[in-house]
């Protein structure tokens, strides 16, 4: 799908998101923060980069690998694994995407505010990801943010490190023309996803994390015209396992749990997209919407926490460009901004990503 | 107890995340529910405790003082309608009734302390600022309001805590008097044809235990958390239909117990109402001239890290009435002043601090995330009841003898509070925060003075008291307690001295509460 991002509270399919939330502060007596998180994009999903075959193709043919691997870094890009694309057989790619998405106001359950011990919380991110198609009709996907949050104002410490790893495969169910003049796409994915390290989920919004395993599904279709633009829409469902905290006892939605592990609700996203794709240029914009299927609000002045009700509407654009003397080489700029949300941050976020691909 | 189990060992950020990867999918159909822990059992005593009648009263002035009068004889016709009553509704009962009656055969005693816990959590959040930057205050008039009444916060929780706990055992004692004087035995016992739903022992049941216990506690909670009023109603409601519906009670049983544990619940709210909990707010110009003091004295005085400032919470708290001594005799075991905010001594305790939150191991900061216990939950206190909780339902005490366990628990608790906050605002210390402003925390800033650390003063207070109890976990409870009060130097809230000076101190307190449970008119 689109790239979305991955804020911490974005649990949503695929995309690895890099970071969840922190949360804020927990605090003692004093109450601090609520804080939660807003949401921060996944990172890559350059998607399109791969679209149309025939570009594919071409990418495909001019990568030196050796060149590539000489020049590091790279990456790139972003399959993503969302969108009806599919990835080129034996085509690999490698990206990068950096992301920093910030919010000084967020949602307190439904009530908006803004909380002078954050100012603005910022969470920054970088995220690797792997891309490598099977076949032409099945690819398979990774990724991995690293994450750090910072808050502005008030006196807690913010908090870096691997978030989660998440791996998926793509199966691509349909390719036709359509009115002659049009091709729709079809494509079915699968991930999984687990914690890459030991961080604490236990405070938001400064938290790198939610640190749930996941597995997801979703579906997508992919309606691409002749003349260059196309349109997208997308659905999935998240289940979560429990998480552990260093704690033995919590009080969320309405009651206390004498345990050190949290259940957590499922999510479901949707995403519609509506873009343009030639001359070397990718141009979508999507409206993504999460919604988290139970868990607890904020409390008044209270802090968030890993099961709450974590909910987003939000509008993403993004430009993707294949340099035209190096084709395998492809740039991303994204932006996006939370339009409503519930025990999210209303946070804006820019992104770049680069991604590189190589025939193997 | 409540377990400090061993952190997972963190995995390799490669490994880890393939292999957590491929098990996700069946982890995530598998793993989604949680199991809590201090599950309680059908409580089957190990003891009577007959003589408990007799033990030493705290706020009553004798057993006896609310009079229980006689039973109808278990021969009256009075007494066999009710039989028929109990043996018609076991014939009627439902799923529900019957999870119900499941639920409370855990103990009254157990089961209200993890209500209390639940209630502490609910309330324990600070009224949020209004635009211009002030903080209204929780009025107990208008308890629904917001910000709701009460902020729950340490003091305020170690105080009901106490309250609620001294009630029970006031009531439990005077009902064992009761009991043993009238012996009417519990209609599984007499009659063949109810069944005991729930463990019946030998108690006698006039006045019902467990209606006392609704009664009792009831009445305190709605004192204290007023705006869970119906919460509350509805799970003294439950208690009581248990009891008629297990076999251990008949109507007047409970009838007589709900009246007895109302009339001590009022004896000890008569208490509560003049302890000096009202004034423990004070005012701005108390605030002020704490402040002014300080600066007087040539120290560098605390100012809230908030934003906006928030009024230092309850500076007055020290002069509320404690259980077990006088203000004057807990006066006698304050530790001594800190180090001067200049001095060479305070520049190496903040360098600690310093130190400490900058090269924080993973393993450090889940304890400072264990003891956190801030806003939200259930307080310090609320941790010291929870972990005395699985000793007391594993021990399998009688309800008066728990209940005994948790008052003296709690009166030590609630004197530790008492003691510590009038230290901490006899000095209006700094924290290492305002000090130096590159510390960050971990956890959140406590809006109050840093010394001594309420933490480890409860927790050496609470550990004192429960290894008197359980003297075979002595050891644990005294390492539980370190761990709580290191726990505040992992996050970046308090200076070794204020650790090592509030543990002593809350020693010294445990030692005075143990010393007058075992004395002459041991309570």
């Amino acid at each position: 799908m689109a790239g979305i991002p991955v804020a911490w509270y974005r649990e949503g399919a695929v995309p690895p998101s890099p970071r969840p939330p922190a949360d804020a502060t927990r605090g003692e007596p004093s109450p601090l923060v609520p804080v939660r998180v807003s949401p921060s994009p996944s990172p890559s999903r350059q998607r399109r980069a791969s679209r149309t075959p025939s570009r594919a193709v071409r990418v495909r043919r001019t990568v030196p690998l050796a060149a590539l691997v000489g020049a590091t870094a790279l990456p790139a890009g972003a399959q993503t694994l969302d969108d009806g694309l599919m990835i080129p057989a034996r085509q690999l790619r490698l990206g990068v995407t950096w992301q920093d998405e910030r919010w000084d106001r967020y949602w307190e359950g439904t009530r908006r505010r803004e909380n002078g011990n954050i100012g603005t919380l910022t969470t920054r991110a970088v995220v690797p990801t792997l891309g490598y198609g099977v076949t032409g009709r099945l690819g398979v996907f990774a990724a991995l943010p690293h994450v750090r949050t910072s808050a502005s104002a008030g006196v807690l410490q913010g908090m870096r490190g691997w978030q989660d790893v998440t791996v998926g495969a793509k199966l691509g169910l349909l390719d036709r023309r359509v009115a002659r003049r049009a091709t729709l796409g079809a494509a079915v994915l699968a991930s999984a996803a687990a914690p890459a390290s030991d961080y604490t989920p236990d405070l938001l919004p400064m938290s790198v994390g939610l640190g749930a395993r996941r597995a997801g599904v979703r579906g997508t279709l992919h309606l691409q015209d002749r003349t260059g633009l196309f349109a997208e829409a997308a659905a999935g469902h998240t289940w979560r396992s429990t998480v552990r905290l260093d704690r033995q006892a919590y009080y969320t939605d309405g009651r206390l749990v004498l345990a050190d592990e949290v259940a957590m609700p499922d999510v479901a996203d949707a995403m519609l997209a509506v873009g343009y794709q030639g001359h070397g240029l990718c141009l979508p914009v999507m409206l993504v919407a999460q919604r988290t299927r139970g868990g607890g609000d904020i409390r008044r002045q209270d802090m968030p926490f890993p099961s709450n009700r974590m909910d987003f509407t939000r509008v993403h654009a993004r430009a993707m460009y294949v340099l035209p003397r190096l084709p395998a080489i492809q740039l991303e700029l994204g932006a996006a901004r939370t339009l409503a949300g519930r025990n999210v941050g209303q946070s804006t976020l820019l992104s770049a990503g680069l991604t590189t691909a190589f025939g193997l | 107890m409540h377990v400090v189990r061993p952190r997972p060992r963190h995995r390799s950020p490669l490994l880890a995340p393939l292999v957590g990867a491929a098990l996700a999918v069946a982890a995530s159909a598998c793993d989604r529910t949680v199991q809590p822990t201090e599950a309680l059992p059908p409580l089957q005593a190990t003891a009577l405790d007959a003589d408990a009648g007799r033990w030493g009263m705290l706020v009553l002035s004798a057993p006896d003082q609310i009079a229980v009068p006689a039973p109808a004889p278990v021969t009256s016709d009075a007494y066999r309608a009710e039989l028929a009553a109990v043996r018609a509704a076991q014939a009627a009962i439902t799923p529900a009734q019957r999870a119900n009656v499941e639920y409370w055969s855990g103990g009254g005693v157990l089961r209200w302390n993890q209500v209390m816990r639940e209630l502490v959590a609910r309330y324990n959040l600070p009224p949020a600022p209004r635009p211009d930057g002030s903080y209204p205050v929780p009025d107990a008039e208008n308890p629904f309001a917001d910000p709701s009444f009460p902020f729950a916060n340490p003091p305020y929780a170690a105080r009901a805590y106490s309250y609620v706990s001294v009630a029970q055992y006031e009531a439990l004692k005077a009902a064992w008097h009761w009991k043993f004087r009238h012996g009417r035995p519990a209609p599984a016992g007499v009659d063949a044809g109810v069944r005991a739903l729930a463990p019946v022992g030998d108690l006698p049941a006039y006045p019902s235990e467990d209606a006392v216990l609704a009664g009792v506690t009831a009445e305190m909670l709605k004192l204290l958390f007023p705006a869970s009023v119906e919460d509350i109603t509805r799970r003294a409601a439950a208690q009581r239909e248990a009891a008629i519906l297990s076999g251990r009670a008949t109507a007047s049983d409970a009838a007589a117990g709900l009246a007895l544990g109302r009339a001590v619940a009022a004896l000890v709210i008569a208490r509560a109402r003049a302890d000096g909990m009202g004034g423990a707010a004070g005012t701005p110009a108390l605030w002020q001239g704490l402040a002014a003091a300080t600066a007087a004295r040539g120290e560098i005085a605390w100012e809230s890290q908030e934003a906006p400032a928030r009024p230092p919470m309850l500076p007055n708290f020290g002069a509320v009435q404690p259980w077990t001594m006088t203000a004057a005799q807990l006066a006698a075991l304050d530790p001594p002043p800190p180090p001067s905010t200049g001095s060479p001594r305070m520049r190496e305790e903040l360098a600690t601090v310093r130190r400490t939150v900058r090269n924080l191991t993973r393993d450090q900061l889940a304890i400072a995330l264990r003891w956190n216990d801030g806003a939200g939950t259930y307080t310090p206190p609320g941790h010291w009841n929870d972990i005395a909780a699985e000793h007391v339902r594993d021990a399998r005490l009688s309800e008066v003898r728990a209940a005994r366990v948790f008052a003296m628990l709690n009166m030590a608790m609630h004197d530790a509070a008492v003691a510590c906050w009038r230290v901490k605002y006899a000095h209006f210390n700094p924290r290492p925060a305002q000090l130096d402003r590159s510390i960050r925390t971990m956890i959140g800033l406590p809006n109050f003075p840093a010394y001594p650390s309420g933490h480890s003063t409860f927790s050496a207070a609470a550990a004192t008291v429960l290894g008197h109890f359980f003297p075979a976990e002595s050891t644990a409870f005294a390492r539980l307690a370190d761990e709580a009060g290191l726990s505040r130097l992992y996050g970046g809230i308090h200076y070794p001295v204020d650790i090592e000076q509030g543990k002593a101190h809350g020693e010294r307190i445990g030692a005075h509460v143990v010393r007058a449970a075992r004395g002459p008119g041991a309570f």
